[in-house]
């Protein structure tokens, strides 16, 4: 079969957007998957994602180094989710309460910060984006998106072939099991959020200065949503959430491949509805095919025996 | 044998004969004195005062971590809040036409929450509300009372519709309802840009936009006191409070509901289907979302917009985790984010601090609301006063209230008195003080100012040693020093000028209250800190 030139370019620029657009969704969906093998909830992803994506903007803005910004990206992400884990885990707080709090507080600070440094109300001045790698029929690609693929499986292997990650997976399965094993259950709850803060940072400064160059208010856009959807999509699962993250991020990625390809302009009066795909198929996915089966400890605040 | 006076445990004993039901105003009037003497009763009245007081101190807590926000970033906090305070107050009809969508959005959170879900998707609902109020207004001819009526019921339905596809996937397939209302959300969003944007667009506009033609004039909700914005909605919005209340507290299902909340398996026990319950709770919080947006275009946007409710759904959630889930409170939780965002346009203009301020407030007022055992857990860390807190709340917590006060008035006076003297040591007079003190009035003054602050300043200090130990003397020497933390404040605003007063005035007016209070607490009852240090472990 003879593929014309335009289609291969096509295919490309698909492939492209993809990846660009889904690799923050793989690795916030990984950073939840962390936190809610260990027990907590964490709807907090979206808050700390779109942290990560201003803090990554603000330290390149004064150092000049994208490096340095995907640094303290990862830093404020530790740190916000830092809040989350000591009101989950230390205060026993309602996990989804705490989340929606960090939700709404990153929300609020990054605009606020927007102002307070640029003095702009809507998108930041560009910066310097990460140093972009050439693969010859896709194009400029990200270097964040082979940060990514090398962490799949390094998280798998984290998580299922060392002992960390087995006591991670009981701290969410059976904490009292754990505890009566003699290891801290509160302790590996908080480094799964912890992990989770910096993945999550991670996705957001591929979305500001890996994909783009700038930083806007709400950028996320409900991203941190997708990528839980991506989780239970991907049952909770390093290979799982890469395939569910990655087809969220075609879905999402061909409307801007689309919107440029000539030929295909039609698409854009439903691009809402492409749009809608990976909404849709949560609902399908959770409501029609099978149930998801999250980690059964999952929000429940452990509790020593002793402590009641 | 059994004496005379002995009650027969055949006879009807007095307290359990049925009580005679008076009628007419004697009935009204002890049927509202005894809900009245219910209402104070201590056991009814404690955990409403502890949300209560949890709601305020977060509000507290978060108003101060803003001002740590907003030094740290350059903006003066006492001009930040002053020009919110002012300008809010100064705007009171916008107070309410902020709090009206809040409150709906609030009710439709809380009322799930009740039954144990959690409606995060409560944007979605809102958005297909209004969408469907909006296409009644413009599509369809009514008579005028009729018409509103009309596109509020069609957006109320909507609304819940949109919210009894995840209610219907958690009762019958366990999915999960905060995922699945949130993409729902989201779903609902993209919907209603498209038919905003595409079949039901305004024709004619010069430069199009993504809106809908405006609705007729007979569908439009009534202003309310000549006021531009505040309109008849917030009416419903209380009749809705009231609605919910009797729902959740007066009604079968309520009860149900609840109870499915508390435990579904108890409540299963108890012959309650749960998966119904589920199914209408969630049913019924969409139904309030959508009342949100119907009323919001019939009152005042009069059209859908694209993005016109910019997180009124989001909003709701916090309204619904202050309020405590209670529809009083999220009245009251309403009223208190209109108030912020009334004063945050004033702010912002006025006081030159940007509105997402307003944002931050928001989020740390959820976070700190999530962390009420944060007080438990500084006891299990071993400090003294949050046990006896912990142990004894309603003793402990007025006299450590007015211990902080003490040691706040101590401090600031202190400051008072210091900075007075570091004046005088700066101007060279203390080599000849006592001949100035002789001469010039004003010295004189001045140095007399400057000596009772810093005694008072010692005192206070003292006091709050006192009070944490609870000692008897202290709550009594603290009423004075309040006067003289008020006094100081005075005769400094007159000689130098300064808004010093107003701190040491609230101050000085929360000292003498709590010293009161500490001073009943300490001399009726047999009150000890030192007991509890020692016994508890």
């Amino acid at each position: 079969m003879q593929l014309d030139p335009a289609t291969l370019i096509l295919f490309g620029w698909i492939i492209n957007s993809t990846l660009q657009v889904g690799t923050p969704l793989v690795l916030a969906g990984l950073g939840g998957m962390f936190s809610e093998r260990s027990g907590i909830v964490n709807i907090a992803l979206e808050g700390i994602m779109l942290m990560g994506a201003f803090a990554a903007v603000a330290a390149t803005y004064f150092t000049d180094n994208p490096w340095i910004g995907v640094l303290v990206a990862i830093i404020s992400g530790v740190l916000l989710a830092a809040v989350h884990a000591v009101i989950c885990v230390k205060l026993k707080g309602n996990h989804i309460i705490s989340g929606t709090g960090i939700l709404l507080f990153a929300a609020g600070f990054t605009t606020l910060m927007l102002f307070v440094i640029w003095g702009v109300r809507g998108v930041s001045p560009g910066v310097t984006p990460l140093p972009e790698i050439y693969l010859p029929g896709i194009g400029y690609l990200s270097p964040l998106i082979f940060i990514m693929f090398a962490l799949v499986p390094v998280c798998w292997f984290v998580l299922y072939r060392t002992p960390f990650g087995l006591r991670l997976r009981a701290a969410g399965e059976d904490p009292s099991t754990l505890d009566a094993a003699g290891i801290n259950v509160e302790k590996y709850r908080i480094y799964g959020v912890l992990l989770s803060g910096a993945f999550a940072a991670l996705g957001g400064a591929q979305l500001s200065i890996g994909f783009g160059s700038w930083f806007g208010k709400g950028m996320t856009s409900g991203q941190g949503f997708i990528a839980l959807a991506a989780m239970i999509f991907g049952n909770w699962n390093p290979i799982g959430i890469l395939i569910a993250g990655l087809f969220f991020g075609f879905t999402r990625g061909i409307n801007f491949a689309l919107q440029i390809a000539p030929g295909w302009d039609w698409l854009v009066g439903v691009g809402n509805f492409i749009q809608m795909i990976p909404y849709v198929s949560v609902i399908v996915a959770l409501g029609i095919i099978r149930r998801s089966i999250p980690p059964k400890a999952i929000a429940i605040p452990y509790i020593k025996e002793k402590e009641i | 044998m059994m004496s005379e006076s002995e009650p027969n445990e055949y006879e009807i004993s007095e307290w359990q004969k049925p009580e005679k039901k008076r009628r007419g105003i004697g009935g009204i009037f002890g049927g509202l004195w005894k809900a009245y003497v219910n209402f104070l009763d201590w056991s009814n009245l404690k955990p409403l005062l502890i949300q209560i007081g949890w709601a305020i101190s977060s509000i507290i807590l978060s108003m101060f971590v803003a001002s740590l926000i907003m030094l740290a970033t350059g903006y003066d906090p006492r001009i930040a809040f002053e020009t919110l305070i002012f300008g809010a107050l100064d705007q009171p009809d916008q107070i309410l036409w902020y709090a009206t969508p809040l409150i709906f959005t609030g009710l439709a959170v809380a009322l799930a929450f009740k039954a144990g879900l959690f409606n995060i998707g409560a944007e979605g609902q809102l958005y297909m509300g209004s969408m469907a109020a909006t296409v009644v207004g413009f599509m369809i001819l009514l008579p005028p009372v009729i018409h509103p009526f009309i596109a509020l019921l069609v957006g109320i339905l909507m609304g819940g519709v949109w919210a009894l596809v995840p209610g219907l996937l958690k009762a019958y397939r366990g999915a999960h309802e905060v995922v699945t209302t949130m993409m729902m959300s989201f779903i609902a969003i993209l919907l209603t840009q498209w038919l905003a944007a595409g079949p039901l667009q305004e024709p004619g506009q010069i430069q199009p936009q993504a809106q809908t033609p405006r609705i007729f004039i007979t569908a439009q909700l009534p202003k309310l006191f000549g006021s531009n914005f505040l309109n008849f909605g917030f009416i419903i919005g209380i009749f809705a409070v009231i609605v919910v209340w009797l729902l959740l507290n007066r009604t079968v299902l309520g009860y149900e509901m609840r109870a499915v909340g508390k435990s579904e398996t108890a409540a299963r026990a108890a012959g309650i289907n749960p998966k119904k319950m589920i199914v209408i709770s969630l049913f019924i919080s969409g139904c309030l979302a959508g009342l949100a947006g119907a009323v919001e275009i019939l009152g005042y946007h009069h059209r859908f917009r694209d993005g016109w409710s910019a997180g009124l759904g989001f909003d709701g959630i916090t309204v619904a985790v202050l309020g405590a889930n209670n529809p009083i409170g999220v009245l009251f939780g309403a009223i208190f984010f209109g108030f912020l965002r009334a004063g945050s346009i004033p702010m912002q203009t006025l006081g030159g601090v940007p509105a997402e301020m307003i944002d931050v407030i928001q989020g740390l007022v959820v976070l700190f609301v999530a962390a009420p055992k944060i007080v438990q857990w500084l006891a299990k860390k071993g400090i003294g006063w949050a046990k006896w807190i912990v142990k004894e709340p309603v003793k402990a917590t007025p006299i450590f209230l007015g211990a902080i006060m003490a040691l706040i008035g101590g401090i600031a006076v202190l400051a008072v008195g210091a900075g007075m003297l570091g004046t005088l040591v700066q101007a060279g007079l203390i080599g000849d003080i006592f001949n100035l003190i002789m001469t010039d009035p004003f010295i004189a003054t001045h140095v007399g100012i400057l000596t009772v602050a810093l005694i008072f300043g010692l005192i206070s200090l003292a006091v709050f040693y006192g009070m944490i130990v609870t000692r008897r003397w202290s709550p009594i020497i603290l009423i004075p020093s309040s006067i003289i933390w008020i006094a100081i404040g005075y005769v400094t605003m007159i000689l130098y000028g300064g808004t010093l007063l107003i701190p040491l005035v609230v101050l000085g007016v929360l000292g003498m209250v709590f010293a009161i209070w500490s001073l009943i607490l300490i001399y009726r009852q047999d009150v000890s800190y030192m007991e509890v240090k020692t016994s508890a472990t």
